[in-house]
């Protein structure tokens, strides 16, 4: 059932009482009546509760705080930070949830539920952002394509002339993991078993 | 409202083209405020199963009725039947017997799809890539997204969603066999829109416009070399103009996550049935950047 569904449930429950109100009679349904005021009166509550917090940003902020973002991304510092952005005040609390409280009663007080809700999209989006890899990692993606497409002598050759570090470069950038124990020799060999994958998985694309 | 129109394609099953599908589209509707419509073309009918209980389903698409079936069953016996708006389901019901999201609408597939490929070809093109275009197109300004959960296939179903769509969407597992299908899957986008262009006699501009991860691991080489693969692929295609421009992989990827195949049998998004999983959480990220790739595209 939807909201909409209810609703004209509720408006054909209410015709039909105004046309036999007059005529209804008995325990049966004055307790039945009374039980669905009450019910009434609880949920028209609670709607209210709804539609005030979400006119306020509330409902927005309570969404944010319990979203798979704030899991993920949401720390004593970042709410320190909101806090300070949305209604100046400093964080008291030195934990995460007692800070939590402490942001959420802060902000009610002050009627500042936008502004942090604002804050914290912002934050969450810039935490999840990935900025776009330098021309440096395209450079060396390239090269570690070439170095697969030589023979071996060639190989030996041109990798001859890298220092460690540039062969750690190499291999870290193109997704080869090791360790600070792996000796150069070791991760030569690496760099040329996936290099040589990658050139016969991609023989065509270049061509 | 002019709606972003996305298609949810590859050839190769099981690289989360409806995990992607049905999660970005709840975590939009539930966190980005947007109105978002998945039309489902799989006769598996995956996402429509992710987002409706079995019964409800069988009954809403009773006889292929007010499903995507109708919309190519009508186009094939010249009939008028399909009716929009009583074929959406809007929002999801969860268990209270509730609607949630009500954002997010669904025009659910029914398996009469299947027998759909062995009739259509009575059609010609350019009448049979327009299919979904003239049942569709109206009504597509009512969101600010449209997602096509396309079959794991390159038949007429997929092709009338990549007609349709701005851009498409590849979703991809890390690992060599799609690594080969996938420069298949772009070179053979970029060869429909030559024939579109011929067929309707309009410029389309269907390409791929993303690409997105998933059942990513962090452990040991294997996942990190085939994604170093995959972008080098990526910069191979970009140089001979096979993708969009600016198109490139979305992250953060998708690690595997035990909710997110658990939420299937919940039939319910993972942003609702166990919003602080990992899976959530990247979907959420994911999301996130999603929205912001596409909004700063034409």
């Amino acid at each position: 059932m939807n909201y909409q569904e209810l609703a004209g449930k509720l408006l054909h429950v209410a015709e039909r009482l105004q046309k036999h109100g007059n005529k209804l009679d008995g325990d049966v349904i004055g307790k039945s009546a009374v039980k669905l005021a009450t019910d009434i009166e609880q949920f028209d509550a609670t709607l209210d509760g709804f539609l005030a917090s979400r006119k306020s940003g509330e409902l927005l902020l309570e969404t944010l705080l319990r979203s798979p973002a704030a899991k993920k991304h949401l720390s004593l510092d970042l709410l320190r930070k909101a806090l300070r952005e949305a209604c100046s005040k400093r964080l008291k609390a030195e934990e995460l949830v007692a800070a939590k409280r402490e942001f959420v009663e802060t902000v009610h007080e002050q009627d500042r539920a936008e502004a942090a809700s604002k804050f914290l999209k912002h934050a969450f989006a810039e935490a999840a952002y990935v900025a776009p890899a330098g021309k440096e990692k395209g450079q060396l993606q390239q090269e570690f394509y070439a170095l697969g497409r030589l023979s071996e002598d060639e190989y030996a050759t041109t990798i001859a002339k890298r220092t460690f570090g540039e062969l750690r470069r190499l291999a870290a950038t193109n997704g080869i993991r090791f360790t600070d124990k792996t000796t150069k020799p070791h991760l030569i060999k690496m760099i040329r078993r996936y290099a040589r994958r990658l050139a016969t998985n991609l023989p065509s694309v270049a061509a | 409202m002019s709606a972003k129109v996305l298609a949810f394609i590859n050839f190769k099953g099981g690289v989360g083209k409806t995990a992607c599908a049905v999660n970005i589209a709840a975590t939009m509707a539930k966190l980005h405020d947007k109105k978002v419509l998945i039309v489902d073309l799989d006769p598996q009918s995956n996402s429509s199963l992710w987002l409706m209980r079995p019964d409800v389903w069988r009954e809403h698409v009773a006889k292929g009725r007010r499903s995507t079936f109708e919309i190519f069953d009508d186009a094939i016996q010249g009939k008028d039947r399909f009716d929009f708006d009583e074929s959406i389901v809007k929002g999801v019901t969860t268990w209270t017997g509730f609607v949630e999201l009500p954002q997010l609408h669904l025009l659910p597939a029914s398996v009469e799809l299947l027998r759909i490929e062995d009739r259509i070809h009575e059609l010609r093109p350019p009448a049979l890539y327009r299919i979904l275009d003239r049942a569709l197109r109206d009504r597509l300004d009512r969101y600010d997204y449209v997602f096509f959960d396309c079959p794991p296939n390159l038949y007429t179903t997929t092709k009338n969603a990549i007609f349709l769509s701005d851009s498409c969407v590849v979703p991809y597992v890390p690992d060599y066999l799609s690594l080969s299908g996938f420069q298949v899957l772009a070179e053979y986008i970029e060869e429909l829109r030559g024939k579109y262009t011929d067929s309707a006699g309009e410029r389309r501009h269907p390409n791929v416009g993303a690409v997105v991860v998933s059942h990513y691991r962090q452990t040991g080489n294997v996942f990190r070399l085939a994604i170093n693969e995959l972008e080098i692929m990526l910069a191979q295609l970009h140089d001979r103009h096979v993708l969009e421009s600016g198109a490139g992989l979305l992250q953060p990827f998708i690690r595997h996550c035990v909710r997110v195949a658990e939420s299937t049998s919940e039939h319910l998004p993972v942003i609702l049935y166990a919003p602080g999983c990992i899976g959530a959480q990247d979907y959420s990220d994911l999301t996130q950047n999603f929205v912001t790739h596409f909004q700063n595209r034409k």
